[in-house]
């Protein structure tokens, strides 16, 4: 196990690499720099202001001087500074990890809370009018984006209640409940979308696993329903479904741009749009590779989990 | 019996003070009480920081106005902005000496920075001399997008600690309303101008608490501004809220006290109305315009009969309505009364192109292009360029129409905001799009930086040495009347050259919780916001 996590901990280091290129690249294939904003904040452009400011902030250098900077910088754990808020971007990027990390993780539970179950009934009642039902809710919920739905929720919220959750961020230890109601509107509003997809998926896999014949041999021993659905068929259901949510997971790490954007929530996904508009190249690669990071260590801590889930499954050998 | 008699004079001033009093509302009725704190709303981050003087945006100038004070400002409890409204805040009194060759300031001695230093006349002088960019400035701003308005300043002097000069090549009565614009604020001289990019040191009436970067920033009460028992509030929290329709649950579900300039649309203010009765609205003038830019340099615009009939082709009552919903008025370059002081009469505008009767001014359009040599079988195709923001789209989305009914065919360019200035002032362009918003309602601002030879911001590089001249002699008229005159002529003339023809003068429903008392918007979203008199009656 531990050579296999060491193989996949280089196959994502390799991953990180490719990836630092590409953001750098990409990034300064788009027009205009950080010197353009600025100056449109004030109105108008002067050739030798541009100039100057360019080689204070190291844009004056060849593409490849900047990435090689950019690199010896990460591996000494330095994420440069920030051009718009002339901050370290360390400081900056700090408090956005736990907000999204959060709100992420929330929201999956949301959508595993709400999609296994309503998938294995769907399943289990084929067919029914209840499952119909189910589906035609799971199909609403992938139909509607997750951010139209957030406003919904606001404008719905302030014009019957005259109300809508804190706008500026409660942190756990200020005020809990207070905490709770403000991450769990967006949460739903998330979740509900994962949880249509995670229901689809675990309805289609146990039809399939119910049509097995040891699923069929379990009925014929006068095992109870508990015992058939839950213990034999989800058991080997499950994997497609962990797959979903791994795949949920690192989508919604950098996917929550508008959630956060609508909840006005200090996340990343937020921040990481502001600072694409403002050309903020050292918050943007860095945020790139967080991103980048946990996607990898999720698809990582997935595959381990169906070691787990599944016995059949070994690793290394 | 003998009769009573009251002089006439005393009695007008008896009855105006009565009006005044109530025509300014409960406000002024009710005894301000100290404390409490407002939250109020931020479209976006600070752009810049607290560094006003690199930035043009009041999205930097609004949050970050209490933490400074002006040499002089306008009075905060007038919406409307002239000479007569300035008053004195780190300067007690000034003078004009020399023939208006020199502006004298005596200071305040009383006011400390927020970091207990002294304020002293250096820190004027350091401030201005950065501005102007003086050959001897200790430091240089990184941007210095109003060194224009500082042309005509020779030299400023600090002899004394508390006495300020500024000695000028020609007399401009101009300079006093640009120093009391809320982009000129007095820096120290002992904090280096890039610090003011992350926090503030000021001698305003408040004290930077806390930028959380993205989130709010926040500040507290100045126990030692120089204005004794202000200001009434404990602290200010201005709340980032970038998506539009959040800003306005959060300040209909009472999460805000206030909007932020420029933010409450007609459409805005009456849902509002109709969820929030008790909301108070103020309905003030932006000092800021619609207009199109053509690149005179490059045909066909280097053509003005082409501009013209652009021009021409535009219904501007058309676009306040279909773009604004109503929410615009009609002006040339300057704000019409009663928003502004230096703006055009209705039967002035009347006169201008593209102000009259919308098939008359078409007709004249199509006959102008006609005579350009441009017809329905050879039509004029340009490409249009604007700003990726919904607020500029809309507006090009309106003029593309109204030209393609003249004949002149142009596509959409939309280009974003990196790109914007720059393809802008280095003239990439054949017709364009614009916003403009101006500091202060004063003709110096505004002509020198939108309509002046070589100035960086006339992106239509428009350039008439005639029309110099004139800009030259307003400036220096010291007779307000004949000013005025000649500001007038000066908006006629740069309508009929279309320089850069003015669509519409953009309104704002500002509005807020009627517990936030003290609060006057002013028609220029830039001006006001120190905060020091309001008060919070909750």
């Amino acid at each position: 196990v531990k050579s296999y996590i060491g193989q996949r901990l280089g196959i994502g280091l390799v991953t990180l690499f490719g990836m630092s290129m590409v953001i750098f690249v990409l990034l300064r294939l788009a027009p205009g720099n950080i010197v353009d904003i600025l100056f449109s904040t004030g109105g108008y452009v002067n050739p030798s202001e541009r100039l100057a400011i360019e080689r204070e902030l190291g844009l004056d250098k060849p593409m490849w001087a900047q990435y090689l900077d950019w690199l010896g910088q990460l591996a000494v754990g330095n994420l440069g500074k920030s051009y718009r808020y002339d901050l370290p971007a360390s400081e900056i990027i700090r408090p956005l990890v736990p907000v999204t990390l959060e709100l992420a993780t929330l929201s999956l539970v949301v959508a595993v809370l709400l999609g296994v179950p309503t998938g294995v009934i769907s399943a289990v009642r084929q067919d029914t009018r209840l499952d119909y039902a189910l589906r035609v809710v799971s199909l609403a919920g992938l139909s509607m984006p997750s951010f139209w739905l957030g406003m919904v929720i606001i404008l719905g919220l302030v014009a019957w209640f005259g109300w809508i959750p804190p706008v500026t961020y409660v942190h756990p230890t200020e005020n809990f409940p207070l905490h709770v109601v403000q991450f769990m509107l967006p949460a739903l509003a998330v979740g509900y979308r994962s949880s249509a997809l995670i229901m689809r998926i675990t309805r289609s896999s146990l039809l399939e696993v119910l049509r097995e014949d040891y699923v069929r041999t379990a009925w014929a021993k006068g095992q109870t329903e508990r015992i058939v659905i839950w213990r034999h068929a989800l058991k080997n259901a499950i994997l497609p479904v962990v797959t979903v949510i791994g795949i949920e997971f690192a989508f919604l790490i950098g996917g929550l741009v508008v959630t956060e954007t609508v909840f006005n929530l200090p996340g990343l996904a937020r921040f990481l749009v502001q600072a694409i508009l403002w050309r903020d190249y050292p918050i943007v690669q860095n945020l790139v590779m967080i991103i980048a990071v946990v996607v990898i260590l999720s698809n990582l801590a997935v595959d381990m989990l169906y070691g787990v889930l599944d016995p059949r499954v070994r690793y290394g050998s | 019996m003998r009769r009573l008699r009251v002089p006439v004079r005393n009695v007008c001033a008896g009855l105006c003070a009565v009006f005044a009093l109530g025509g300014l509302g409960p406000a002024l009725a009710q005894t301000p009480k100290p404390g409490g704190s407002l939250n109020i709303m931020l479209r976006e981050d600070l752009p810049q920081g607290f560094a006003i003087h690199e930035s043009s945006t009041y999205s930097t100038s609004f949050p970050s106005l209490p933490c400074f004070s002006n040499l002089v400002f306008f009075d905060q409890s007038k919406p409307t902005e002239s000479a007569e409204t300035i008053v004195g805040e780190l300067a007690e009194k000034w003078s004009w000496q020399d023939n208006y060759r020199s502006l004298v300031f005596f200071l305040r001695k009383d006011v400390r920075w927020h970091d207990g230093k002294p304020f002293t006349s250096k820190d004027v002088k350091f401030t201005f001399d950065l501005l102007r960019e003086a050959p001897d400035a200790p430091a240089k701003l990184r941007i210095n997008p109003r060194k224009d308005w500082y042309a005509n300043v020779e030299g400023v002097e600090a002899a004394e600690p508390y006495t300020v000069v500024f000695r000028m090549k020609r007399p401009q009565p101009s300079l006093l309303m640009m120093l009391a614009s809320g982009y000129t604020p007095i820096y120290a001289a002992h904090i280096p101008p890039a610090q003011y990019r992350t926090s503030c040191i000021g001698t305003g009436p408040f004290k930077l608490k806390e930028w959380r970067k993205g989130e709010f920033v926040e500040y507290v009460k100045n126990p030692d501004y120089f204005v004794k028992g202000r200001p009434y509030l404990d602290g200010l929290k201005y709340v980032v809220i970038v998506e539009r329709g959040t800003r306005t649950a959060a300040l209909q579900a009472g999460q805000l006290d206030a909007a932020c300039p420029g933010e409450t649309s007609r459409t805005t203010m009456e849902q509002l109305k109709k969820a929030v009765p008790q909301m108070v609205f103020h309905t003030v003038a932006q000092d800021v315009t619609d207009n199109i830019i053509m690149n005179v340099k490059k045909p066909p615009f280097d053509n003005p009969q082409v501009r013209l009939a652009v021009s021409y082709a535009i219904d501007r009552r058309g676009l306040i309505q279909a773009s604004h919903q109503g929410g615009a008025i009609l002006g040339a370059a300057m704000l019409p009364r009663p928003f502004g002081v230096w703006g055009m009469g209705e039967k002035d505008l009347l006169q201008l192109p593209g102000y009259g009767k919308p098939d008359e001014m078409k007709a004249r359009a199509r006959k102008l292009l006609a005579e350009a040599g441009m017809t329905r079988d050879k039509p004029l195709r340009v490409e249009m360029a604007t700003r990726a923001i919904a607020i500029y789209v809309d507006m090009a989305s309106f003029v593309i129409n109204e030209l393609k009914q003249v004949g002149i065919e142009a596509t959409l360019k939309q280009v974003e905001t990196a790109q914007w200035h720059a393809m802008a002032t280095r003239g990439e362009y054949q017709i364009g799009a614009n916003l403009t918003g101006l500091g202060t309602d004063d003709p110096d601002a505004n002509f020198y930086e939108n309509y002046a030879c070589g100035s960086p911001r006339n992106y239509s590089q428009y350039c008439s040495e005639e029309v110099m001249k004139l800009f030259e002699r307003q400036s220096q008229e010291l007779d307000p009347k004949k000013r005025l005159a000649a500001v007038i002529d000066i908006q006629k003339r740069l309508e009929q050259d279309a320089a850069r023809p003015i669509l519409a003068q953009r309104l704002d429903y500002f509005a807020h919780w009627p517990h936030v008392k003290g609060l006057t918007p002013h028609n220029n979203v830039y001006n006001f916001s120190r905060f020091q008199d309001v008060w919070r009656d909750k």
